[in-house]
């Protein structure tokens, strides 16, 4: 067994021990034994078998498959415009999301488990369709990313006129959702998730040699047999599907795609399928930690899950900067 | 000599700008032939239209004809024309720490499908391909940490993985420093397989070339061996320098030189810098 399978099965280990662990962790005063219990299906305490049941279990699979999600949509994007910083944020995916998200809040009060992720994911395509669009126009790779942060502004900033006019209720659901949150997820939430996410990986498998070509230049590629347009507008839309599905339901939650990715490439390798398998494994082992501190650091309140994961993206942005100062 | 590439009355008309203009040639199996001429004659044109890049054939700038195998290489799938020609490009930057072993691989594509992963055979067949190039050692190296010339020959590799029966480069010695032009050339000549390259210096052509092709604004001026393709008269009209034409006595080959005129010398180039 050589060195990636290892680092990859011991990864897993991970995954599944912090998900169990992440079960332990939760207001409910819940002891070990009346976990175990419940898990059997040998239950005597009836509330904390709906605690674990349909409050603890969701949430972790939630944090396991989005984590997953916004590691590998920070992957595919990276690779396919062969840029190290790109990330559905920085895309503009999210802030079309958010406005989707806004404009179902405000004018739909009702109905909404059905509208609101229909809307973000309505949003994220819409500004994916602008992005590639602005970057056709200008006929640069390089741009794309510029062309996403350019319109990721003009979207928040359409969100923000929508939000200051909105009626107070609708605007303060909005700005909570834009925060990212896993307190009110369903276990129907992770079946969505789990499904895109799922299309995602196999279509990734399946085109993972073409991704790959990617990453020595277009002119490459293109004499490899690769339709290099075809596949980033399709990677593209994937990763908007992905993203805008994660997004719907637990809100904006940064930087989880910029990060992630980077660390895999350090320790595992930089060709698609390593990076991918890698990245989802590592963001899942992410995310439920980084929901374990949103739910148990303060003891009474939860702390926000996008706070943390800014705060954390942006203190390891400064840090490749540092580092890619100091080898240069 | 069987026939591979039949090109006839291929033009490439931009706006009023003429790329290339009425080209005729056929590519026989197992021909090194360089294509050479000033800069902006066409070079890296013509060797665009002829493995259909980007699908340039279709474009209606493009009209003419390219046979590959007796068949309209437009009748190709971009999978097709990937089995048959293998490309080495000027430009060949990444900025993530690609190894070896990864650039070679992406050589397997126009022979996979879906889904597939690397085989034991692809990894001997990869090994192989590096001894030829002599970089066996060299596997799990970073590409960006190569030499220019390691990197070229990397890529030779690369084609020879991807086992198409006609290499194309695009000025394989750019940027190389002269051990490593003629390793490079002599390793492309020596490979037994069809080649195509553009050459910016007449001399290396000659030298690893068995038939030139000289292309000038566009259109094909001259095909035939180095003997024939590089005369005093041709070339010093289309350089507009006054050329000399000798054999190396060592190597054989026919070898050019370029000069100024010494009456001249000085007032010619100021009167350029002026334009």
């Amino acid at each position: 067994m050589n060195k990636v399978s290892t680092i990859l099965i011991t990864l897993l280990g991970i995954v599944i021990l912090s998900a169990m662990a992440a079960i332990t962790f939760g207001p409910a005063d819940i002891n070990s034994s009346e976990l175990i219990s419940c898990l059997v299906g040998s239950c005597n305490n009836s509330i904390a078998n709906v605690v674990i049941w349909q409050v603890r279990i969701p949430r972790v699979l939630v944090a396991l498959v989005a984590g997953m999600g916004l590691a590998i949509a920070g992957a595919i994007l990276q690779n396919t415009t062969r840029n190290p910083l790109a990330d559905p944020y920085l895309f503009g995916i999210v802030s079309g999301a958010g406005l989707g998200a806004t404009i179902a809040n405000i004018s739909l009060a009702d109905n909404l488990t059905i509208a609101l992720p229909l809307a973000a994911f309505l949003g994220a395509l819409f500004s994916v369709i602008i992005v590639v669009f602005i970057a056709k126009v200008l006929q640069r790779m390089e741009q794309l990313l510029l062309a996403g942060v350019a319109v990721s502004f003009m979207l928040a900033s359409i969100t923000q006129f929508i939000l200051y006019f909105g009626e107070p209720f609708a605007t303060n659901r909005v700005i909570f959702w834009l925060m990212g949150s896993l307190a009110r997820v369903e276990m129907s939430n992770f079946y969505v998730i789990g499904t895109v996410l799922l299309i995602a990986i196999i279509t990734v498998i399946a085109l993972h040699r073409q991704i790959d070509a990617l990453l020595l230049g277009d002119e490459s590629a293109a004499s490899l047999g690769v339709d290099v347009d075809k596949l980033r507008l399709l990677m593209l839309g994937l990763c908007a599907a992905l993203t805008a599905t994660i997004v719907a339901y637990c809100g904006g939650i940064g930087f989880v795609g910029l990060m992630i990715p980077h660390i895999v490439r350090q320790l595992i390798g930089v060709t698609t399928l390593k990076l991918i398998v890698g990245s989802a494994l590592i963001g899942a082992i992410f995310l439920i930690w980084v929901d374990v501190i949103a739910r148990s650091s303060l003891p009474h309140a939860e702390i926000p899950i996008g706070i943390i994961t800014s705060a954390l993206g942006s203190i390891f942005f400064l840090f490749i900067m540092y580092r890619s100062r100091a080898i240069t | 000599m069987s026939t591979l590439i039949n090109i006839s009355g291929l033009s490439w008309r931009v706006k009023n700008k003429s790329i290339l203009d009425n080209i005729n040639f056929t590519v026989n199996k197992g021909e090194v032939i360089g294509i050479i001429g000033p800069n902006g004659a066409g070079k890296t044109s013509l060797l665009r239209c002829l493995t259909n890049q980007g699908d340039i054939l279709s474009s209606t700038n493009v009209s003419g004809n390219v046979q590959l195998k007796k068949r309209p290489i437009l009748q190709y799938s971009a999978k097709e024309i990937a089995q048959h020609f293998a490309l080495v490009m000027q430009k060949n930057e990444t900025i993530f720490a690609l190894s070896v072993e990864d650039v070679m691989k992406m050589g397997l594509l126009p022979h996979k499908s879906l889904f597939s992963l690397d085989s034991d055979h692809d990894k001997a067949q990869i090994i192989l391909a590096l001894k030829k190039v002599g970089l066996a050692d060299e596997l799990h190296s970073h590409f960006n940490q190569l030499s220019g010339g390691e990197q070229q020959r990397v890529l030779i590799a690369r084609a020879l993985v991807q086992a198409s029966q006609i290499l194309v480069l695009d000025e394989p010695t750019n940027h190389l420093d002269v051990y490593y032009q003629h390793q490079v050339l002599q390793l492309v000549n020596k490979l037994n397989i069809t080649v195509i390259m553009t050459v910016h210096d007449l001399n290396l052509a000659s030298l690893y070339c068995q038939r030139l092709i000289l292309l000038n604004h566009g259109e094909l001026v001259c095909d035939g061996t180095p003997e024939e393709v590089l005369t005093p008269t041709q070339l010093s009209k289309i350089f507009g320098l006054p050329c000399q034409q000798s054999i190396n006595t060592i190597t054989g080959a026919t070898q050019v030189s370029f000069y100024l005129n010494s009456d001249k010398k000085e007032n010619n180039f100021v009167d350029t810098f002026d334009e």
